[in-house]
């Protein structure tokens, strides 16, 4: 009796589990409908993997939210080729393992071909030969380290030369000479290290200390002393997440303002100034390529569309901006291949005409490389919370993952050879 | 001994779908997915038999699958590249290979080093924990502990090991087992992982009905009584843990070839904890529930996690082992083996006590 129980349950786990998989073969898209046609039928599914639970859910959540309203845009305005934009959601717990199970569910079994995902590095990595291997397309909407360009990846956030190095620059015009270098220890804060030690040297100005603190350190003490020992004109921030909240608390309680240590961060946009509070911040620095300020009438409707889906209370931001831009490029990258098949949605891509009024400027995804040709903007944190652009650049900046076209950083052997 | 025959004919079912599976499974990915539920499965048992089976409740094994996996690793990423530096290393200054990668250019000193540094590992940390009599409640916390501080050293040491993006872009041993063309490289890396399950749960079953078996539930359930029968308990203990580490080691191994990449996220504690969830509601002290437990709870992620579920399936996951933790102590093993013969007693013994009464009548 026992035994028979519990080979029933199995078995009929293991028909619900084909099943289930039977079902998910015979999923097919809109891609096989042909795009001449031009009848408004069917639908396409494009996969939106992020992560909403774990310790990335509450960054990741405004991502994700840009994304779908871009996809209802869309739809509302006639979908893409003719067809209507579903979404198949799914989970990567904040765990780069989960991510790469989910990323080829999505693409062999759910037949997805097109993913918008991922939002740290390490989750990115995990899937990037997955998305090879099979094929698909995944685009990918935050800043990086750079170091990477993927056939099938298209990168719509910044690549360091977008972000790291103008700011670099912006600091060097300023006539800032010292520099101390401050980052949470992971790969994207050392990497932007690196760069930034190469750049400050070739520039005859110096780096007067260079720190790391654990993830989730929350006592700043030590680090906050050995700033007042090397007394730098500014601190180059690369901190990420919680952090940030600790150290800039704790410079406060020392009465530190922007005045006495100014900061340049590259992890901290609108999303995170309400964390930390603008009272603190009022001030400091930061690079970016959009602010919810950014003064274009794309941005404007992109600002009220986003609080009219998701609250007044809600802030627009780099990340959920370069989202919300990725959706537009997939679907202007369909329109001029005239097919939703990926091998001709790249090759679209790779003909460097896909560009999008983006609600930062006019973006351009440069063939050779996967990522966007987009304009940068340095910005200071105003006391109502939101950053104000003090500094832009006349003209969008071509990509340059891995600082080929910079003479500091090929003589300092930052290209890795492999 | 009839008990011990369900759990064999049960393993034998499953073993028997899981070999079918790549055949009538037309989605490569949900080949790939149950290979890795395998490997899970084989750090279950791992985890079963010093927890299950010897008392000890360790919430750390993540470092030990993640050692293996990383051994793993980074021979498949040194094999893929030809021996070079890899890409984290360049970015971190370095000009030659760390002398401690070297190992990982040859195959048997890699599948060698997959056993010995887990087990090695073990067998020291075991060797004082256990000579200092650290158990229940301590034991849990200096495992936890130890994973953290491994956790934070690879992250630490991001030229070495890839910090927190790990080592990534290899292929399993095989070759690449994905999408249609390399389906023959999936199919003999799953058959390899459902040998190294079969091989690891008659280990484990052979094990813990033999004398020694019996005396890890003597000392789960009387250490003191155990010692002073003139055993040398703490010999019994680090033998068993080190055991458990090796496989755990073994099914993290496995698994990178199978996901084709490693994070320290796996030996985080949160993950760590995620194994014991899994012994815990298949049934903890039977060998089976852990195999049960680890594809259960992953099938239910896996299937639970995406649409309209993906922003609550953790509490469905939570209430489930809640449930389990609450009402059915011994897991799915023990509702099939317990609650549903003793209802079943129940009904036919309710029938028989009225009958009883009208003949009496």
């Amino acid at each position: 009796m026992r035994r028979k129980t519990m080979t029933g349950n199995l078995l009929a786990k293991a028909v619900a589990l084909m099943a289930s998989v039977a079902m998910a073969v015979t999923v097919s898209g809109c891609a096989s409908i042909s795009s001449t046609s031009g009848e408004a039928e069917g639908t396409i599914k494009v996969g939106l993997l992020h992560s909403m639970t774990g310790s990335m859910a509450i960054s990741e959540q405004a991502v994700l939210d840009a994304e779908k309203l871009a996809i209802s845009e869309i739809n509302a305005s006639g979908g893409v080729l003719g067809c209507q934009v579903a979404y198949q959601e799914e989970d990567g717990a904040s765990d780069p393992a989960t991510f790469a199970t989910k990323a080829e569910k999505l693409i062999d079994q759910d037949g997805i071909s097109t993913v918008f995902g991922c939002w740290t590095s390490s989750s990115r990595k995990a899937v990037k030969s997955i998305f090879e291997d099979y094929d698909a397309l995944l685009f990918y909407p935050v800043q990086y380290e750079g170091m990477e360009a993927s056939g099938n990846i298209v990168y719509t956030g910044a690549a360091p030369n977008q972000q790291i190095v103008p700011a670099v620059e912006y600091l060097i015009d300023q006539g800032y000479t010292k520099f101390f270098l401050l980052g949470s220890d992971y790969v994207f804060p050392r990497t932007a290290n690196m760069i930034i030690n190469a750049q400050v040297k070739a520039a005859g100005l110096e780096v007067v200390g260079e720190e790391y603190a654990d993830m989730t350190q929350t006592d700043f003490a030590a680090i906050i002393a050995k700033i007042e020992e090397a007394q730098p004109d500014v601190i180059v921030n690369t901190l990420n997440g919680t952090g940030n909240v600790s150290f800039f608390k704790q410079m406060a309680e020392k009465n530190y303002t922007s005045d006495t240590y100014m900061t340049m961060s590259f992890s901290i946009a609108e999303e995170e100034v309400s964390t930390i509070g603008a009272d603190i911040l009022k001030g400091h620095m930061v690079s970016w390529n959009y602010y919810q300020t950014t003064d274009t009438p794309e941005n404007e409707a992109f600002v009220s569309a986003y609080k009219k889906a998701y609250g007044d209370t809600r802030v627009t931001s780099d990340p959920a901006e370069a989202a919300y831009d990725a959706v537009y490029l997939w679907k202007a990258a369909c329109e001029k291949a005239g097919s939703f098949e990926v091998d001709k949605v790249i090759a679209a891509i790779e003909s460097g005409d896909i560009s999008y009024k983006a609600p930062e400027g006019t973006v351009t995804i440069t063939g050779s490389n996967h990522h966007l040709a987009k304009p940068v903007r340095i910005g200071a944190v105003g006391e109502d919370g939101l950053i104000y652009e003090v500094y832009a650049t006349d003209s969008p900046v071509e990509p340059d993952p891995y600082l080929e076209t910079y003479d500091w950083a090929v003589s300092a052997g930052i290209k890795p050879l492999e | 001994m009839r008990r011990l025959k369900g759990n064999h004919i049960c393993f034998t079912v499953i073993a028997v779908m899981l070999a079918c599976s790549p055949f009538l499974v037309g989605s490569s990915s949900m080949v790939q997915f149950l290979g890795k539920c395998m490997c899970y499965s084989i750090v279950a048992i791992a985890l079963d038999l010093i927890w299950g089976y010897t008392g000890m409740l360790s919430l750390g094994h993540g470092i030990y699958f993640c050692l293996g996996g990383y051994a793993m690793a980074m021979y498949l990423r040194l094999r893929d590249n030809g021996g070079a530096l890899t890409d984290f290393m360049q970015t971190g200054g370095l000009t030659k290979l760390p002398f401690f990668w070297k190992p990982f250019l040859s195959f048997p000193l890699a599948m060698l080093l997959v056993i010995l540094v887990p087990g090695v590992l073990a067998a020291v940390i075991g060797y004082f924990v256990f000579r200092s009599r650290i158990k229940g409640v301590y034991f849990s916390i200096i495992t936890q502990a130890l994973t953290w501080a491994a956790y934070s050293l690879f992250i630490a040491n991001s030229k070495y090991t890839g910090g927190n993006n790990g080592i990534t872009d290899f292929t399993s041993v095989f070759g690449s087992t994905r999408g249609v063309a390399n389906r023959g490289h999936l199919t003999a890396m799953f058959f390899v992982a459902l040998a190294a399950l079969v091989l690891v749960y008659l280990l484990a079953s052979w094990l813990v009905n033999s004398k020694f078996g019996k005396l890890l539930i003597a000392i789960r359930d009387g250490e003191n009584r155990t010692f002073f029968s003139g055993y040398c308990v703490n010999q019994y203990k680090n033998f068993i843990y080190t055991l458990s580490a090796v496989l755990a080691g073994i099914g993290g191994a496995l698994f990178v070839n199978f996901n084709g990449s490693i994070t320290p996220s796996q030996m985080t504690i949160a993950y760590s904890i995620t194994m014991v969830v899994w012994v815990a509601v298949g049934g903890r002290g039977t060998v089976i529930g852990a195999v049960i437990g680890a594809f259960f709870i992953n099938l239910c992620e896996y299937n639970l996690s995406s649409g309209a579920l993906a922003g609550i399936w953790q509490y469905i996951v939570g209430a489930i082992f809640g449930v389990t933790i609450l009402f059915f102590k011994g897991g799915i093993v023990g509702i099939v083996k317990e609650q549903i013969p003793a209802l079943f007693a129940r009904l036919q013994s309710a029938p028989a006590a009225e009958k009883e009464k009208k003949e009496a009548a």
